[in-house]
């Protein structure tokens, strides 16, 4: 994809590890193909977080992206893409691909996209992710395996990198999104 | 569940916000004029935690400065009283609310993240509307402080209970019935305790709720202030996003979807800089 800034992202760091858990900020994205691992975000509130996972070549990416477009702050755009949807979500299907994964076989889902409560289309920064998150997968033409999102409550998501598996942990309750 | 009178005997086993912080504040609602250099020097000096902040302030690549700063006196010149008066505040703000939040399901550490988001909006909002900064600032910090009271009242997942069952009621009613009073009343019983400017005591009290005859343009900027933080994803516990952006408030202040999406990216780069590298944080030297 052209449209990818030059600016390199983190690594997989010492900081973003917690034990078994790779931890993703947010504005982050994180990638692994270590199967003993799980990449895991907190705290999903109008954000999105993005998992894609090729379960053949078990290579798996998480993005949490927190505004939809970059235009609203060129100059925080440049310093971390990973801060918008319209940015990240690309950056996020190069990286993984270039970690290994094939695009065809990627396992694509998605929780958050909050809305603060009785908000009259004011703002609406919960629904524009979601709407950033479906036009971006639209034009790479990928599909949602499953997803997790709206409403006014936080989520914790997590992407097992030795099979899969999604669970979404909110209000006290774990599910999983994946496999259904 | 609590009755009112356990939630405000609880008041009285929470840990106070250190007198020195009190002083300051009461130094920066005063517009600044009563600050005294030498009195904030002795203040930070007392302080280790305080003092390491400066230095490490001082040495940052946010102030620009040329060389790295010989000492804590050569810090405390080079930064200005009303600097040091933010970084004595932050550091014991954030001792007092590191572990709070904790009956919200809030990570360690992440209630002091939100109050310096909240609390660099607050800046930025009240530079704008052309009221004290310092003040906003403040009031913004410690606008979640009445999380103490109910971390100290709320059995462990009464919280996350309440919320699950929650419906599309400001998440405020709920904890009035569960506890006979809000975060927002407690944080305001609590800095009226600390003797705080009547402002600031206002402002912690309508962070979620401004009121509107007559309205308190220092209430409507806590209270914006705390939206922008949330939508950075700070200070998101099982309560979650079940707080209204109060639309008289939106009106007054007159911010636009644009403005308040660029603040929302100057908060995450100020309060939790490791997020967007490259970015200095949004520091300033007056």
């Amino acid at each position: 994809m052209s449209r990818t800034p030059s600016i390199p992202l983190r690594p997989e760091t010492a900081r973003a590890a917690e034990g078994d858990k790779i931890v993703v900020g947010v504005a982050d994205l994180q990638l692994s193909r270590d199967s003993s691992k799980s990449i895991i975000t907190y705290a999903l509130g109008s954000c999105i977080g993005v998992t894609l996972y090729d379960p053949v070549a078990k290579v798996g990416g998480m993005l949490h992206f927190m505004l939809p477009e970059s235009t609203v702050s060129v100059d925080k755009a440049a310093a971390n893409p990973a801060m918008f949807g319209d940015l990240g979500l690309p950056i996020l299907f190069d990286k993984v691909v270039a970690a290994g994964a094939k695009r065809e076989r990627l396992v694509v889902c998605a929780a958050g996209g909050a809305e603060v409560l009785a908000d009259d289309g004011h703002f609406r920064i919960g629904s524009r992710n979601r709407t950033v998150l479906r036009k971006i997968l639209w034009k790479l033409n990928i599909l949602l395996a499953a997803d997790d999102t709206g409403g006014q409550h936080s989520r914790t998501l997590s992407l097992r990198l030795a099979d899969g598996a999604i669970q979404i942990r909110s209000q006290g309750k774990e599910s999983t999104l994946w496999p259904r | 569940m609590a009755s009112l009178n356990d939630t405000i005997a609880a008041l009285d086993r929470l840990p106070a916000l250190p007198a020195t912080s009190m002083r300051l504040i009461s130094m920066l609602a005063g517009g600044g004029r009563d600050a005294d250099l030498r009195e904030v020097e002795s203040i930070i000096s007392h302080d280790e935690a305080v003092t390491a902040a400066v230095l490490r302030r001082a040495n940052s690549a946010a102030f620009g400065m040329r060389g790295r700063v010989a000492g804590l006196s050569d810090a405390i010149r080079r930064l200005g009283t009303r600097e040091l008066c933010r970084i004595a505040l932050e550091t014991q703000t954030s001792g007092l609310l590191a572990n709070a939040g904790r009956s919200y399901g809030l990570r360690r550490g992440a209630l002091s993240q939100s109050a310096l988001g909240g609390a660099v909006a607050a800046d930025e909002l009240a530079q704008i509307h052309r009221l004290n900064r310092e003040v906003a600032f403040v009031a913004a910090l410690l606008r979640d402080i009445g999380k103490l009271a109910i971390d100290a009242v709320a059995g462990p997942d009464a919280l996350e209970k309440i919320a699950a069952a929650a419906d599309t009621r400001p998440f405020l009613a709920y904890e009035r019935e569960a506890f006979g009073a809000d975060h927002a009343e407690l944080g305001a019983l609590l800095c009226e305790r600390w003797s705080l400017p009547t402002e600031i005591v206002a402002a912690v009290r309508g962070h979620h709720e401004p009121p509107s005859n007559p309205h308190q343009p220092l209430t409507d900027i806590v209270h914006a202030a705390d939206c922008v933080a949330r939508w950075a994803g700070l200070g998101l516990g099982c309560d979650g996003l079940m707080y209204p952006f109060d639309a008289g408030a939106r009106e007054r202040l007159g911010v636009t979807r644009d403005d308040l999406e660029a603040l929302v990216a100057d908060v995450l780069a100020a309060a939790a800089p490791e997020a967007a590298p490259g970015t200095a944080p949004l520091r300033r030297t007056a």
